[in-house]
């Protein structure tokens, strides 16, 4: 996985990197024919030079009659030369070819154009050459030249090219930045994004629309999640009424008391049920507030201070160590303080006689965690995986419990962004870990 | 005490007046928003027991009125909306208390008198039963001139219990008027015996409580034997 910049900059090297090998594999082929092109319009102009001489002078000074009828000159370096010397076959020629020559114990490439002429009734050849070892030596430094030159474009290209994505990306930096660090769409940061770019613009649109939707749909719930709780609770509530005027009737047989009371203590239960499922609900569609300040400590120790008496009375010890205190910032304490008193309460209810429950905080570099541990029953794995899943996680059918006070406490716990890891194994006992980011 | 029971739901209208009636409260019932308006404009109540959700009118709206009118009258507010908004608007525009449906009759009664206690500042009035002398304010217990050192859930709960004597009390109606502040309610019944327990052990120390009776099956119960001189009513 790459960031879109570093794809695009790496792209872009390996392209600026494949033209240049390409280039650089040509380039001699190319350079040499330039040169040569160049050589043999030299070469021309040369034969034109010769041959303006001749019809100026003649060509006797370029010939000794007596000896071969051979003329040849070279400069001193052997670069070039000039040749006259009679064309024996008779032939027409005119022409530009390679050919390599002895001269003074060296054999020396040329390039040598060949050209007919007939002067005063004779033929003769006149070759001029030009030596290709100084062609080469021009050809590498041409391209020495080159590569320099290509080295330096692609750095500097590739240089600003890095620097323009990043520029141009910039606003989609700023856009992620954005969705992260809402916690609901409500707080979307709605202002438009700085950027000439449409599709940017087009995405921030997009995306404020869709927070929009999300938070109509958030809205919507939440008016269902009221008119539920409306239309259970009123009727709920003309029956307990009812239930408990009946029971205010003076001399009432007992036996009668005791099945109000049950029917009272079933319509307490259905109550507690609702009132459960809504708290869940307000919690995920986010009513509540995260605006307290407070000591994690001081929660810890009320909630303690509230179950001591519960659990002396089933014989269990309640341990806390919390020797280091942490201040939470934008929490709701209401909702810390149920998230925990339902795992201390679940610990005594599972503990049996002469158990200990212990209550620590672990404070660590960048988290902060509060362990809860028992000495009860402990959990199966199978137990363990429908944990936080309402009405699944075994108490259902005990005294009392809804089944749900755990699903509550993951539900607050993640409205608060702690994590909270269970150890437990059956007969050793049960471990909570809630473990609060310290940046959050 | 003059009560007007605004709620569109009629039996519970009539249950809670018939339940305020016995404690000698005079009740009228409205079930619509243009009722309750055009009597609150009319009459004078002490109490108004208001239904948030009512058909044709915002309650809300109903309280902004009756202070426009400058009515004496305090409101509680009867919800089955549970949410915190509502509940905040509603203390802001000046409703006394709020309770939630399905609410105790029990609960609704302590909390008008706790209302009618501050408003009419009475509420120092000490309360004998047995040997024990229980002060609502300062909240304190004494027994023969001894303070009896109670947690404030143990004396909550004998409170309740006293101030509700010759009732019976379920653990349901006790946990939820002693826990009424905590937002999940995971009643346990098991968390009343264990503070009556306590309380019972403590009290005994001093004196001997028959009169904090267990009912089978049912609840707790305090008896007096001398009700004219603690009555709560006004």
């Amino acid at each position: 996985m790459l960031r879109l910049k570093v794809k695009l900059a790496l792209f872009n090297l390996f392209s600026k990197l494949a033209v240049t090998a390409i280039f650089i594999i040509f380039m001699p082929y190319l350079i040499g024919r330039i040169n040569l092109r160049q050589i043999d319009n030299d070469l021309i102009k040369k034969r034109e030079e010769v041959i303006s001489i001749i019809s100026e002078i003649g060509i006797e000074p370029f010939i000794e009659a007596d000896s071969t009828d051979t003329f040849g000159n070279y400069n001193i370096l052997k670069e070039e030369f000039i040749s006259i010397e009679p064309n024996l076959t008779g032939d027409e020629i005119n022409q530009i070819d390679v050919s390599k020559r002895l001269i003074d114990d060296d054999i020396i490439e040329y390039r040598v154009l060949s050209y007919s002429l007939v002067i005063n009734g004779k033929s003769y050849i006149l070759e001029v050459g030009k030596s290709l070892e100084s062609i080469s030596q021009t050809n590498k430094n041409i391209r020495n030249v080159m590569l320099i030159f290509l080295f330096f474009i692609i750095t500097v290209t590739f240089l600003t090219d890095f620097q323009y994505t990043r520029r141009l990306l910039r606003p989609l930096d700023f856009i992620i930045n954005k969705i992260k660090t809402i916690a609901t769409p409500s707080t979307y940061d709605r202002t438009k994004i700085k950027t000439s770019t449409t599709d940017f613009v087009r995405l921030d649109e997009t995306l404020t629309e869709l927070m929009d939707r999300i938070e109509k749909l958030f809205a919507k719930e939440k008016e269902i999640a009221v008119n539920i709780s409306h239309e259970l609770m009123t009727p709920l509530s003309v029956l307990r009424s009812k239930l408990e005027n009946i029971m205010l009737t003076e001399n009432l047989e007992p036996e009668i008391e005791v099945k109000i009371e049950e029917c009272l203590k079933t319509l307490y239960r259905l109550q507690s049920l609702i009132n459960s499922l809504l708290l869940i609900e307000r919690i995920e569609s986010r009513q509540y507030l995260r605006n307290d300040t407070f000591q994690l400590r001081d929660v810890l120790h009320e909630i303690i201070e509230e179950l001591s008496p519960i659990a002396t009375d089933a014989g269990i010890n309640i341990n806390h160590q919390l020797p280091e205190p942490l201040e939470i910032h934008n929490a709701n304490r209401s909702l810390i303080f149920s998230m925990f008193y339902n795992v201390i309460n679940n610990a005594i209810k599972n503990t049996g006689k002469g158990g200990v429950i212990n209550v620590e905080s672990i404070p660590d570099k960048n988290t902060f965690t509060v362990c809860i541990s028992d000495t009860g029953k402990g959990m199966t794995e199978e137990q363990m995986k429908n944990l936080f899943t309402r009405f699944k996680n075994g108490t259902k059918n005990r005294d009392n419990s809804t089944g749900i006070g755990l699903a509550i406490t993951k539900t607050i716990a993640d409205f608060h962004d702690i994590l909270i890891r269970v150890e437990s194994q059956p007969g050793k006992g049960t471990k909570f870990y809630f473990i609060f980011s310290k940046n959050s | 005490m003059n009560v007007l029971i605004v709620e569109d739901e009629k039996s519970l209208a009539r249950e809670i007046a018939s339940f305020l009636e016995k404690e000698n409260f005079l009740c009228e019932l409205a079930f619509t928003g243009m009722e309750a308006s055009e009597k609150i404009a009319v009459n004078l109540y002490d109490f108004v027991l208001l239904d948030l959700g009512l058909p044709d009118y915002d309650g809300l709206d109903l309280i902004k009125e009756a202070k426009k009118l400058e009515s004496e009258a305090s409101f509680i507010i009867i919800t089955a909306r549970g949410a915190v908004e509502d509940k905040v608007r509603g203390l802001n525009l000046g409703a006394d208390d709020y309770i939630a449906k399905p609410f105790s009759l029990l609960e609704l009664l302590s909390r008008i008198n706790a209302v009618a206690r501050r408003k009419f500042n009475i509420g120092t009035n000490d309360i004998n039963i047995g040997k024990f002398l229980l002060q609502v304010q300062p909240r304190k217990l004494f027994c023969e001139g001894k303070e009896v050192d109670l947690t404030r859930k143990e004396f909550d709960l004998l409170q309740y219990l006293v101030l509700n004597h010759d009732k019976v009390l379920t653990r349901q109606q006790l946990y939820e008027h002693i826990w009424r502040n905590t937002l999940d309610d995971q009643y346990d019944s098991n968390f009343i015996d264990v503070h009556i327990k306590n309380l019972r052990k403590k009290l005994n120390f001093y004196s001997a409580t028959p009169w904090l009776e267990t009912v089978r099956g049912v609840g707790y119960r305090v008896i007096m034997e001398n009700k004219n001189s603690t009555s709560q009513k006004c």
